[in-house]
């Protein structure tokens, strides 16, 4: 025992352990190659067989069934006549959607961010509602409400308008009720992600052009516009993707109106009314969506690669000045809660509506003599219903975990290792995000190539499932955590190194616990998303591993209405509460250090 | 001790490779308090990070304690963790998600009984004057606090080595220069070899036993404080340490050691200097002095034998409170000079100074 001049007793204790270089690197570099290879084989391993399959001829056959490799899928995309009017629709269905979302996510943004619109934060949490919302149970609300003969709003309005005949006057199974219902499906989120971006604005910009002399309306054009077009556009070819990759409400809508779109038409492709299933004509339409979106994502990154350098720098709280609406508050207010009425509430209204009528019947004396809420209780008579609950309990809570702690690694090397080894880096930051720009089907298509041969066998199991969303969500949840890591200061991992203490429990101690709020965030939201997932889940799921969303879209073609809407309704709840419950914690998370 | 030998470091920056370390070697022996001074970018922080084990140099040795921690030669790298060092870093890098107490303990090895850990951080804590914080949370203390559980969290498990990353930088100047004598008197009691790294040239000298300059990725020179400031041996030196003067002149004759008289013919006069290095008559030179050994000549400040003076026109009197800095026009050269702060000439009056022999240093080059 050595008592030093301070009267500190020193009594150091001497590592016995024999230095071990190699021990200690290994567990970074080993974590790192496996994070490289689970990642590569996660996104590119299905990428390659989609394309290699697009190049096999099939007849009936499985892609991996024959050798001769053939232009011929191609050569039936080309010359089917069903094939122009595919890519019309696709076309018009995507114009049509962003031109009803868009310009109401635009003015949302405006008028919730940068004007006194009377009750701003009620009307910012209203419109974000319809997230939670499943859009397959959108889909369903809208028939409801706009069905040319039973629907709420049609029979209303050949009541008010005194409209003889038995339909009309609105159609919902039209290319016109297709973009409406997906229009206002992406409202919420452009919207905050537009107000992001005028929200990101420096405000001293349009100040500047005050004090210049300009009025309101000068500033906004002259100013506030062409400062924030660089985002409107990034948003513009981030929600074209958005749109060619629906599957729910073209799916839906469009399988009573006869108009397919690609996401659709791969669907049946595979999975056809009257013949055998035809993946050779499948894989190249994947094929054909997958470039076109990936050739998107890749102008959106460019697009953005630059606005997100800044977002990192200025995270100041600053409170842009607020434009007096005057006289035009009024009509400001009164534009809002109409659509809050038609967006939020209606569908929901008729979505619990339906839900609480065994035989459906529209709102009447009678009917509503007749609701019940005997059909929540009912329903789990259904031992179909209780496997599916329970398949998507664990496809949630496993897609979750798996991809969040993923992400957590990719996001470590990718910010971490940067100096040490960029190529490799940048790599994981590319094909982590790639997922991106992969439309969910194609994703389900590729995977039922990779392993209905391959020799794990996952084929026909709820992995198979989980596998998909975890590469579809990997994209959103690492980038996530890459810029919550960005902001943790390099030093706070360095001083617990220089502590003592290993890689792997730095990373346990320091970088998770300090990443919390981040990970409860993400878990939340790929968990809610896993729930309400319909395209993947429905290219590989089988009877034994049917989940909510795939019960429910059978239930809907097989006319079990009111059974879809009473799943629809607890499946909305649950993901509202969920993802509340996850930004509630996370805000105590952070707030119990900050 | 700490012993460096040639260390070479670059990094891939965006043009391609940058030299951050050129051969860098220096010794500190046990117990001392060794400064690596500079401006931003001349490799300090990287000689430091380097000793911690943070980065991996290209090439030369590093050991501490005569156990070689890094050898390019025969392939040992010990990590970080392995190096038993206490570092403070410019951030603190206090973990906010963690109490005082839950910081401080956390370089201590986990076999130790709880009793005796609580023991170890109370007496670390008491020897900061940080006693009755330990249960705070970090982001709720003041940055002078948050310095010293640093501090304490660098010092709590003895380490062999201190490392200091400009501890006082994101203080403000009143607590810095409090935090500076605070940093000396532990450093003192605590006997620890410590390698401090600032770009503050007022904190080397006031902190440290030796101070090395670094300029531009290589160790300019090594020295205790009064060496270096009143004797640098290079003008790049003489310029980051305080304020000087260079006049441009020419060697009329020399001796032949290092710090022999030497006599240069100025624009002010001819002067009697010392100089650094040995070289030819002729060469073109600086002629180097400090603003504080000028001595203005007044009436009871008469005698005076001819060399070493001059004589100029005050231009500006700036008043800085316990001093004045007057500037002197000489024809085509300014010179500072640092006055009393109430006796100072008059602005517009001619006045004549002289600059003692042993005060003047001549460099090379012009």
């Amino acid at each position: 025992m050595i008592v030093s001049r301070n009267g500190l007793v020193s009594r150091t204790r001497v590592l016995t352990a024999p230095f071990n270089l190699k021990a200690a690197i290994a567990g970074r570099s080993l974590a790192f190659g496996l994070t490289l290879l689970i990642v590569s084989y996660l996104v590119i391993v299905p990428l390659i067989t989609l394309l290699y399959a697009s190049f096999k001829s099939t007849e009936d056959k499985l892609p991996f069934e024959t050798t001769a490799t053939t232009l011929a899928n191609y050569a039936l995309v080309f010359s089917s006549p069903a094939t122009l009017p595919l890519l019309l629709n696709t076309l018009l269905f995507t114009l049509g959607s962003l031109a009803i979302g868009l310009p109401l996510a635009i003015i949302f943004a405006w008028l919730l961010e940068r004007t006194a619109v009377p009750g701003r934060t009620w009307i910012a949490s209203l419109v974000l509602v319809p997230m939670t919302i499943p859009s397959l149970l959108s889909a369903i609300a809208w028939i409801q409400l706009l069905d040319p003969r039973i629907g709420l709003v049609n029979v209303a309005l050949r009541g008010l308008l005194g409209l003889s005949g038995e339909t009309g006057p609105l159609d919902i199974y039209s290319l016109g009720g297709m973009c409406f219902v997906q229009g206002l499906r992406l409202v919420p989120s452009a919207y905050l992600m537009i107000a992001a971006s005028f929200r990101a604005m420096d405000p001293s910009l349009e100040e500047q052009s005050a004090m210049a002399g300009r009025n309101v309306a000068q500033t906004t054009l002259k100013v506030t516009l062409p400062i924030v077009r660089p985002a409107l556009l990034a948003a513009l070819i981030y929600y074209v993707i958005v749109v060619i990759e629906s599957f729910d409400i073209p799916g839906l809508l469009g399988f009573t109106a006869r108009i397919r779109v690609l996401s659709t038409a791969i669907y049946w492709a595979t999975h056809s009314e009257v013949g055998l299933p035809d993946y050779g004509l499948a894989s190249a339409l994947g094929t054909i969506v997958l470039v076109l979106a990936l050739f998107l994502m890749w102008i959106y990154h460019k697009l953005t690669a630059h606005q997100e350098r800044f977002a990192t720098i200025t995270g100041k709280g600053y409170r842009p000045r607020q434009i007096n609406l005057g006289k035009w508050k009024l009509p400001a207010l009164l534009f809002c809660l109409i659509y809050v009425f038609i967006a939020v509430l209606l569908p929901f209204v008729m979505l619990l509506w339906t839900s609480m009528q065994p035989f459906y019947a529209p709102p009447s004396m009678d009917s509503f003599a007749r609701a019940t809420f005997d059909g929540y209780l009912n329903i789990w008579r259904d031992s179909n219903v209780v496997r599916a609950v329970w398949n998507t309990t664990v496809l949630a809570v496993v897609t979750a975990v798996v991809t969040i702690a993923l992400s957590v690694l990719v996001s470590w090397f990718v910010v971490r290792r940067r100096r040490e080894s960029g190529a490799l880096a940048g790599y994981l930051a590319t094909v982590s995000f790639l997922p991106q720009g992969v439309p969910s089907i194609v994703i389900g298509l590729a995977l039922i190539f990779v392993y209905v041969r391959f020799p794990i066998p996952i084929y026909g199991t709820l992995w198979i499932i989980a596998l998909a969303m975890t590469t579809r969500y990997l994209a959103f949840s690492s980038r996530t955590t890459t810029s919550a890591l960005i902001q943790v200061h390099g030093e706070l991992e360095e001083a617990s190194q220089i502590a003592g203490a290993s890689w792997l429990r730095t990373l346990r101690k320091i970088t998770v616990p300090l990443l919390a709020p981040a990970m409860i965030n993400v878990f939340f939201w790929v968990a809610v998303h896993a729930m309400q997932e319909l395209s993947m889940a429905l290219m590989l799921y089988n009877p034994s591993t049917v989940v909510v969303s795939t019960m429910i879209w059978s239930m809907w073609q097989n006319g079990r209405t009111a059974d879809a809407a009473v799943l629809g309704v607890m499946l909305t709840l649950l993901s509202a509460l969920l993802l509340l419950g996850g930004q509630f914690l996370s805000y105590l998370r952070r707030n119990s250090y900050r | 001790m700490i012993r460096i030998k040639d260390l070479v470091k670059s990094f891939q920056g965006a043009k391609g490779e940058v030299r951050a370390l050129r051969g860098v070697s220096f010794e500190v022996s046990k117990g001392q308090l060794f400064t690596l001074l500079g401006p931003s970018g001349c490799g300090k922080t990287t000689t430091l990070r380097c000793i911690a084990g943070l980065e991996q140099p290209l090439e030369g040795e590093i050991s501490v304690n005569d156990r070689t921690v890094f050898s390019a030669s025969n392939g040992t790298f010990v990590p970080p963790e392995q190096r038993r060092i206490g570092m403070v870093f410019q951030s603190y890098a206090i973990w906010p998600h963690m109490t005082v107490f839950q910081n401080v303990a956390y370089p201590l090895a986990s076999d130790l009984s709880r009793r005796e850990l609580a023991s170890r951080v109370e007496q670390i804590l008491e020897r900061l004057s940080l006693g009755g914080l330990a249960d705070r949370l970090a982001p709720n203390l003041s940055g002078g606090q948050q310095q010293r559980v640093a501090l304490a969290r660098a010092l709590v498990a003895q380490p062999e080595v201190l490392l200091l990353d400009e501890p006082l930088s994101n203080l403000d100047a009143k607590l810095r220069e409090q935090m500076r004598f605070e940093l000396k008197a532990l450093h003192e009691s605590l006997n620890i070899t410590t390698v401090y790294v600032t770009h503050d040239q007022e904190e080397a000298l006031a902190l440290s036993d030796q101070i090395g300059l670094m300029h531009e990725g290589a160790l300019l020179e090594v020295g205790a404080p009064t060496e270096l400031y009143l004797r640098p041996a290079h003008r790049i030196t003489a310029d980051f340490l305080g304020t000087s003067n260079f006049v441009p002149v020419k060697v009329k004759s020399s001796g032949m050691q290092a710090w022999d008289e030497i006599l240069v013919e100025s624009p002010l006069g001819v002067f009697v200097a010392r100089r650094s290095v040995e070289w030819r008559e002729g060469l073109p030179a600086s002629l180097f002095f400090r603003p504080e050994y000028v001595d203005f000549f007044d009436r009871n400040n008469p005698s005076n034998n001819g060399t070493n003076t001059g004589t100029g026109v005050v231009e500006r009197v700036t008043f800085l409170g316990n001093s004045a800095d007057v500037v002197i026009r000489c024809g085509e050269i300014a010179l500072r000079v640092r006055a009393h702060p109430t006796r100072t000439p008059a602005v517009g009056k001619q006045v004549r100074f002289s600059v003692a022999p042993e005060s003047c240093i001549v460099f090379p080059g012009s």
